[in-house]
């Protein structure tokens, strides 16, 4: 006969496997690893790593003195008090150089993307791979026929290096270094990250690839990614993150820039599962020319604390914006997930889907903003954003802004917020399925219409994740 | 009814200077920019910074707004980077008795 456990003891319970699960990590064999804390030494001596062009180094410590003057935000959540920027190292270079082939890459990086399943996602699935590893991206390869069409996927410090006109050209031109306090600390030590260019008229048919993870205690991880999609041209970025738990927090904060120009379309899809502990400070901004067409597909499972609210900037007419999101918040998690579409031209349109589920004292929040400025007529937008409660200790919240400066528009939002209510477990137990399967089937099929968007290995890891925070959830 | 109002004596702004002025409820930046000056709202169109508090970039003719970053032509008024995208209101500049005009409505 089964115990029956109390609900604190449940609640324990609940993901205690979780070091066992995603939770390895290799012995710590790096290059340089700087201190804790940051100055202008450390950034000086990133730069001084990389064999930055001048413009850079004086970008970085332009952006710390906006980072160090700037308070921290006071909105948001109230866990971004427990951010101490002063325990964080801020760089580690993993190995020498990126590797070009599986080969060169070190044996223990190597096991560490065997466990993960890389290679093998590679080989079946993928035009190209970019595994960051800590703070340097260790290999990179883009298959041959989309280099002969002129595709360019590198590391972003590659990228630099070697397109350097293209780089100063559009970066920081969506998220400028005092676009925020977090995109300040981005700017000054960036390291890795991707840097992707489309050129006119191209389709790249397979999604490009990226796996970022983090395995040093206490470091951050501040990847720029940078994706420009000339007239015509359509690419799908994927990037995935999970990283080792640890007992004290890890700090990643990205920033990510699209561009697409007239006619173009990018897709951007992210599936993170970051360990407990980290606080996930993300910059994500698109812009969207005439005809364009940009999606952020953006899947939010773990960390601590996620504030993330990816935005498109549809500048030119009929742009297209789409944003879904999810957020799963388990216990001692806030997710601070949603979007923000700013039609600036006319007849532009635009979607966003939010969804988040919270269980076992977790806080989902959608926070979102719609903007429609004055002379964008003819614009439509829909948002519209769900919540489901798994228990009675959890919270939703719903944050929405929507400023409409011109008449000729149509707008629809929509909020719902529910719980898996008992008659909807009864129903499915009277047909023999068992109640966690049956929970799990309701949280599946509200998640539904977002992961069928999803790349394949990606929708059927998504939904491992799923399943996971969901053991044991009810009692 | 354009109207014509004094600035300064040429002198008193000199390259990779400026300065705000005020006229009725209008505040207007005015740079010097490597010799040419150039006259534009001083209100960034994201969340209303002061302009004139920001960096000019004397070779790109460029005005950056202190909150949060976007970068102004200064010729045009038109935001070069986010998150500003309205182009703010820009003013002829006239230069006459060796005094810096401006024309404004």
């Amino acid at each position: 006969m089964a115990v029956e456990l109390t609900e604190n003891q449940r609640l324990a319970a609940i993901n205690a496997d979780y070091e066992e699960r995603y939770g390895f990590h290799d012995a710590e064999n790096y290059l340089y690893k700087a201190p804790k804390g940051l100055n202008r030494e450390i950034v000086e001596k990133i730069s001084e790593f990389k064999s930055e062009p001048q413009w850079m180094r004086e970008f970085r410590l332009k952006a710390l003195d906006h980072f160090l003057s700037r308070p921290q935000p006071a909105w948001g959540s109230p866990l971004l008090a427990e951010v101490d920027y002063d325990d964080i190292h801020y760089f580690v270079r993993a190995s020498e150089k990126p590797g070009r082939s599986w080969d060169d890459v070190p044996e223990d990086v190597k096991r560490t993307f065997d466990r993960l399943g890389i290679p093998e996602a590679e080989r079946k699935f993928l035009s190209g791979v970019g595994a960051q590893y800590e703070s340097e991206v260790v290999y990179h390869q883009v298959r041959e026929d989309l280099e002969k069409q002129g595709v360019i996927f590198k590391d972003m410090d590659s990228g630099l290096r070697e397109h350097e006109d293209i780089v100063r050209e559009y970066f920081a031109s969506v998220i400028p270094p005092n676009d925020n306090k977090l995109a300040a600390l981005n700017s000054a030590v960036w390291s890795g990250g991707s840097f992707v260019y489309v050129p006119e008229g191209v389709h790249v048919e397979m999604p490009l690839q990226a796996y970022f993870r983090i395995n040093t205690e206490n470091m951050g991880q501040f990847e720029r990614t940078l994706i420009i999609a000339e007239p015509g041209s359509y690419v799908h970025y994927v990037e995935g993150c999970t990283a080792p738990t640890y007992s004290s927090s890890s700090l990643h904060s990205a920033v990510v820039e699209l561009i697409a120009k007239p006619g173009a379309r990018i897709r951007y899809t992210t599936v993170q599962n970051w360990s407990t502990n980290v606080f996930n400070l993300v910059t994500k901004r698109a812009v969207a020319h005439e005809d364009a067409t940009v999606e952020w597909v953006d899947c939010n499972l773990g960390s601590r604390l996620t504030m993330k609210y990816p935005s498109v900037y549809l500048l030119g007419e009929r742009a297209h914006g789409e944003i879904l999101s999810i957020a799963f918040a388990g216990k001692g998690q806030h997710q601070d997930a949603g979007g923000k579409i700013i039609h600036a031209a006319p007849n532009t349109t635009s979607n966003i889907f939010a969804k988040s589920i919270s269980k076992d004292g977790g806080r989902g929040s959608y926070r979102g903003l719609l903007e429609i400025a004055k002379g964008a007529h003819g614009a439509r937008s829909k948002v519209v954003c769900d919540a489901l409660l798994l228990d009675e200790h959890s919270r939703s919240d719903t944050y929405p802004t929507i400023r409409i400066g011109e008449d000729d528009v149509n707008v629809g939002h929509e909020a719902t917020v529910s719980k898996v209510g008992d008659d909807q477990l009864f129903y499915l137990m009277s047909h023999g399925i068992p109640e966690d399967e049956a929970s799990k089937l309701i949280v599946n099929g509200f998640i539904e219409p977002i992961t069928k968007e999803l790349p394949m290995e990606y929708a059927v890891e998504m939904n491992r994740l799923i399943e996971l925070q969901m053991e044991g959830s009810i009692g | 009814m354009p109207q014509v109002i004094e600035v300064c004596p040429v002198d008193q702004l000199g390259p990779g200077e400026m300065r705000l002025v005020e006229w009725e409820d209008l505040e207007i930046g005015v740079f010097n920019c490597a010799g040419t000056v150039y006259a534009i709202e001083d209100r960034c169109s994201h969340d209303n910074g002061t302009l004139v508090e920001g960096e000019l970039d004397q070779e790109a003719c460029t005005i950056e707004c202190p909150r949060h970053g976007s970068l102004f032509d200064l010729k045009t008024g038109k935001p070069l980077t986010l998150p500003a995208y309205v182009p703010v209101d820009t003013y002829p500049v006239i230069i006459e008795d060796e005094t810096i005009k401006l024309e404004v409505e």
